[in-house]
């Protein structure tokens, strides 16, 4: 969603052809987020020959506080929407940054990885807005991920597992 | 106006921003060296809102302040104590990916 697109497209800003096809996975009820990603892959041709994308949405997982039952529900049926997808795209890297739709998504990779399909390796970037406390995808991610980058140092005290860059949006 | 694509352009032209504590607000306002006053209104907004607001109002980087004290900040205001605002490095995260992914 929003935001947590401009961040993204900014981490992948400066990363070279290597990481492709780029397969963008954001919520259905998102107006907004696939034309910013049409925008910067367009972009991103004119310097790189080829750019391979693909483009997949899934339910919302979760709407602003929204209450733990129902997001429990809602969550397990994004998980369940997500695990085809996942297997048919079988990444080798997982970047996501904070909005509730990682959360499946990260969670079926981690399910294909127990069965033997493929391993993922998942990297997840804190939004740039969080200072002092994680958000609810990061809180849960932080034991789930392979990298957990914050970008504020405050964070990096409170959770030592993670890893501090300084600010890369 | 109600809503646009971007307020990019309108930004370019301004001498003075007055913003929300929406991240993507301040942050494109810093981006383009806009002197910033940020009005939180904490009866409105997430929790999460205002701790980025605070760490620029910390760092030296904008004004805060609410509702109720804005006419006063916006006429008691020293732009010149505010700090330039540096770009983030996406850069460092591509080096730190290269080695993870083992392309260093």
């Amino acid at each position: 969603t929003g935001g947590h697109t401009t961040e993204i497209l900014r981490l992948l800003s400066c990363l070279s052809e290597s990481y492709s096809p780029r397969h963008y996975i954001f919520a259905d009820s998102d107006k907004m987020s696939e034309a910013k990603i049409r925008s910067f892959e367009q972009k991103r041709a004119e310097t790189f020959s080829s750019s391979q994308f693909t483009l997949d949405r899934i339910p919302r997982s979760r709407e602003v506080r929204q209450s733990w039952t129902s997001s429990v529900v809602t969550t397990l049926y994004s998980i369940f929407y997500s695990l085809p997808l996942i297997y048919k795209r079988k990444p080798d890297l997982i970047l996501c940054n904070g909005p509730g739709t990682c959360v499946p998504v990260c969670i079926s990779a981690l399910l294909l990885g127990l069965l033997g399909v493929k391993r993922a390796i998942i990297v997840y970037v804190e939004s740039i807005c969080r200072v002092e406390t994680l958000s609810l995808s990061g809180k849960i991610l932080y034991y789930f991920s392979d990298y957990f980058i914050v970008q504020w140092p405050n964070l990096k005290e409170k959770y030592p597992k993670s890893i501090y860059l300084g600010r890369i949006v | 106006f109600r809503f646009k694509d971007s307020l990019a352009e309108d930004l370019c032209g301004a001498d003075l921003v007055i913003s929300h504590a929406g991240a993507g607000s301040c942050l494109e306002a810093l981006e383009k060296g806009k002197p910033l006053v940020v009005v939180t209104n904490e009866t409105l907004m997430n929790n999460h809102q205002l701790e980025l607001a605070d760490q620029l109002r910390r760092d030296g980087h904008v004004l805060c302040c609410d509702c109720g004290t804005l006419v006063d900040t916006l006429q008691s205001m020293d732009l010149s104590t505010l700090k330039p605002f540096p770009p983030g490095q996406p850069e460092k995260f591509a080096l730190f990916l290269d080695k993870v992914v083992g392309l260093q």
